[in-house]
């Protein structure tokens, strides 16, 4: 919930003193607004104005990093409920489990597995997202040797699992600079846990048993001075882990217990449902999902579920427009129109290749709605195909002078027959019915 | 201070029974309920209204059947009655949804031959039934009128109403006690409209599943998902032309490029991976009936489903 800039403006001191570094007080309140300036920048705001502004300034979920380096992440700072009112900003971390009882030589293969593993789907590269290390030995040597195994292979953003700060302290002592996530805090032994985190730059995991005794540690370790907090709402029942992080974020995004507003980690080991809390975390609010080894299937399926869900509802994932080709196309060989909706071009390329027929598709900027959408908003029309064709040169790369336009365009058909005066072909509905229709229809 | 969920909600998800016990005049030993609810899915220490139920997918053609479905199932597809008698007591799915593939063929008129179909299916299972009829606005009217007769008195959910060819599939339902899957093309608003125009035939909203139709994981589901999720919540605030309980399918699931490109046994795991990454969330967006067509995805998703609605825990998926 931010505030308007009026709202803020009431409880500015209305000095225009510029010392904020602004103009006004109501040119500061709009930044302050828009996220865009801090309430401190003001030396006279009061108390009641600097607890007001310094919650609703805060994103509601806080925002923490874990890692360093090119595969470090980014966790929280949500804004909403359900996707649909917005989008969800930061997708899950998922993170596989290795333990300080397997060999280095186990650990690596499994770190390699994750460092390497790419599902490219709609032009995306998809991958896990790092390692998380369970001390299972209890002592402090073989969990940094564990450590040090994984980091011996690759620099993935780690979870650090090991319930005594000793155990804790020795793998900080060999990764602590990369900022792993410390998991985890509990409240018989929070006071050393968040004496290593400070120590080392990390951010902590919280564990207790119910959501207000974990409330109520969020604010002992933000007395201590550790504010990059994340809640663990692991469960090995799926009922309860869903209600309770249903009840963190509306927690959350409705400022009703700021102790809450921290990003949730869920250990999905804990039940007998590996991939069921997998796909719960992924749907309902998780942003750090552990996971014990993960088969194939269940992996590329968890990859596409967290792209789907966190693509922005408003936004669909665009491929840039432009003259694309499918094997060695030749002059004579033909040309389809298509729109820049990444679904729609990866579903229509993946056809055409299967059709064995070399091709050209041409792909002009709809925004990335699909077919039927852009043709019914209009987004769709003669003049952006003829303009795509002279932009791409289309007439220099063919001696034919035909276009297959998809199924559902069909109304435009005439109109862009006009537009460019080449010959308009209508192809199929569904791009499942390309390579019969090639086969039949394409002559030059 | 006992921190739990906030909910805020007036309204209720209406409740919907699927087939009829011989008390009732059907045949049924097993009669389901679904819909029921006052919250989001799963929410609640006790969840309200009832929980969700995994239907399996069959076809009485099943040369129009994808083959991740019948390699797995092998020679009982030859016989309707056979492959939904062998499903019900090897995989114990809660419902049984025939789609009477053979209408899809063209010119098809061999009307009989359903009603025959579904009297040997209803003999051979307990199970409540869904039936999906024909999709050809020229035949509905004497495909769903044989169905509804054929399966008078067992209250089966009968599919598939659409904006453009509703009648038929009302009309069936009203006159032998059934009630109907209403699907729109991922819209609240067209699965709204639908639902107003299936009420002005006579049909009682009790007796109206919504289906917001499931694009496949990876091919659009999150449209889908959202949409779920948008109902639902309409539905809660109050809107009653939208508190019908929904179904979902994941119809596209095993023609997908990832399961059609898997090679060897990982095709069969991959196949079960996305029905049970694409149904489970659909039942957390607020789907109270999934639908699978891979025998092997029931199980992993019905002892998700105990898990998710009354925290036990049962080892499977
Ligand atoms: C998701 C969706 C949206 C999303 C947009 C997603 C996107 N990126 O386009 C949102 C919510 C933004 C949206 C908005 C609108 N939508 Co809309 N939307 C849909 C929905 C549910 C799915 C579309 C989709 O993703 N299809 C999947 C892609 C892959 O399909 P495709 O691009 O058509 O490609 C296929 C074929 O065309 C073919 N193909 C593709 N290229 C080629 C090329 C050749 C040569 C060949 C042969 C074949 C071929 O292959 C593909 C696979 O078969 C459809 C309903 C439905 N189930 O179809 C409605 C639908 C398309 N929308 C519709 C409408 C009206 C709209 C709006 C105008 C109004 C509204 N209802 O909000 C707006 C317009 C948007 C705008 N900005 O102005 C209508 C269109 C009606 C009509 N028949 O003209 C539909 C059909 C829903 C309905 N109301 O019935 N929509
Ligand atoms: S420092 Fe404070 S009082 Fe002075 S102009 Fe800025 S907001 Fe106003």
């Amino acid at each position: 919930m931010t505030l308007k800039p009026l709202e803020i403006y009431k409880l500015l001191p209305k000095k225009n003193c510029k010392e904020c570094g602004d103009p006004t007080c109501l040119t500061f309140a709009m930044k302050l607004s828009g996220g865009k300036a801090k309430p401190e920048a003001c030396p006279y705001l009061d108390e009641n104005a600097k607890t007001i502004l310094g919650a609703s300034t805060r994103p509601p979920v806080r925002k923490i990093r874990i890692g360093v380096g090119e595969r470090a992440i980014t966790i929280g700072e949500e804004l909403v409920q359900f996707r649909h009112e917005k989008s969800f900003f930061h997708e899950p971390g998922i993170f596989i489990a290795v333990n300080d009882t397997m060999t280095a030589e186990a650990i690596q293969e499994r770190v390699i597995f994750v460092r390497d593993g790419i599902l490219t789907r709609v032009g995306t590269d998809l991958r896990l997202s790092g390692i998380g290390i369970r001390s299972l030995a209890g002592s402090p040597e073989p969990f940094a040797r564990a450590v040090g195994a994984v980091e011996s292979v690759a620099d993935l953003p780690e979870v650090l699992m090991a319930g005594d700060p000793a155990v804790m302290e020795a793998g900080l002592f060999v990764c602590g600079n990369y900022r792993p996530l410390i998991h985890a805090a509990s409240p018989s032994q929070y006071r050393e846990m968040c004496r290593l985190a400070k120590k080392y730059g990390c951010p902590l995991a919280l564990k207790a048993d119910t959501l207000d005794s974990l409330a109520e540690l969020s604010g002992h370790c933000t007395a201590e001075g550790v504010e990059n907090l994340v809640l663990d709402l692991s469960s090995p029942s799926l009922h309860a882990m869903l209600n309770a992080s249903t009840a963190v974020r509306q927690h959350a995004i409705s400022r009703t217990t700021p102790a809450l507003g921290y990003p949730v980690c869920i250990d999905t080991s804990r039940g007998g449902h590996a991939d069921a809390s997998l796909i719960t975390g992924v749907t309902k609010f998780g942003s750090v999902l552990v996971c014990d080894d993960l088969p194939e299937a269940s992996r590329k399926a968890v990859l596409v579920l967290r792209q789907n869900i966190y693509t922005d509802p408003q936004k669909p994932i665009q491929i840039t427009p432009g003259l694309y080709r499918v094997g060695t196309p030749g002059r004579d060989a033909p040309v389809l129109l298509t729109v820049n909706f990444s679904l729609t071009f990866f579903t229509l390329q993946g056809y055409l290749e299967a059709s064995r027929v070399p091709c050209f598709m041409l792909i002009v900027d709809t925004e990335g709605l699909s077919v039927l959408t852009a043709v019914a908003s209009g987004k769709l029309h003669e003049a952006l195909v003829r303009d795509a064709i002279a932009k791409y040169g289309l007439a220099g790369e063919v001696s034919h002078r035909t276009l297959i336009i998809p199924g559902y365009a069909a109304p435009l058909s005439g109109r862009i027959e006009e537009a460019i005066g080449w010959k308009v072909l209508v192809g199929p509905r569904d791009a499942a019915d390309i390579a019969e229709f090639l086969e039949k229809e394409w002559k030059t | 201070m006992g921190l739990s969920t906030l909910s805020e909600w007036t309204g209720r998800i209406g409740e919907l029974v699927i087939g009829a016990s011989h008390a009732e005049g059907g045949t049924r030993s097993h009669v389901v309920r679904i819909g029921g609810e006052r919250d989001l899915p799963y929410i609640g220490t006790h969840p309200s209204g009832h929980k969700p139920l995994v239907a399996y997918e069959l076809a009485d053609d099943p040369s129009l059947w994808p083959a991740a479905a019948t390699r797995y199932i092998g020679d009982w597809v030859h016989d309707t009655a056979d492959w939904a008698a062998y499903a019900e007591k090897e995989y114990t799915p809660d419902l049984i949804r025939l789609h009477l593939t053979s209408t899809r063929h063209r010119g098809f008129s061999d009307t009989s031959r359903i009603g025959t179909t579904i009297e040997s299916v209803l003999q051979a299972t307990r199970l409540p039934l869904i039936v999906e009829g024909s999709d050809d606005p020229a035949m509905d009217s004497a495909v769903y009128q044989k169905i509804g007769e054929a399966a008078e008195g067992e209250r089966i959910l009968l599919g598939t109403a659409e904006a453009g060819r509703y009648r038929s599939v009302a009309a069936a339902a009203m006159a032998y006690g059934h009630s109907v899957i209403a699907q729109s093309p991922i819209d609240i608003n067209l699965a709204k409209q639908l639902n107003i125009l299936l009420r002005e035939t006579g049909l009682p909203s009790d007796r109206i599943a919504i289906d917001p139709y499931t694009g496949a994981l990876g091919y659009g589901f999150e449209y889908s998902y959202s949409v779920m999720e948008r109902i639902r919540y309409s539905a809660l605030k109050g809107d009653t032309d939208l508190a019908m309980p929904m179904i979902s399918s994941a119809t596209d699931s095993l023609t997908v490029k990832e399961v059609r490109e898997a090679q060897g046994s990982e095709a069969e795991k991959t196949a079960v991976a996305w029905e049970l990454y694409s149904m489970l969330p659909a039942t957390i967006a607020g789907a109270s009936i999934v639908c699978v067509r891979h025998p092997l995805s029931i199980a992993g998703l019905k002892s998700a489903i105990d898990s998710l609605w009354n925290g036990e825990n049962v080892e499977g998926v």
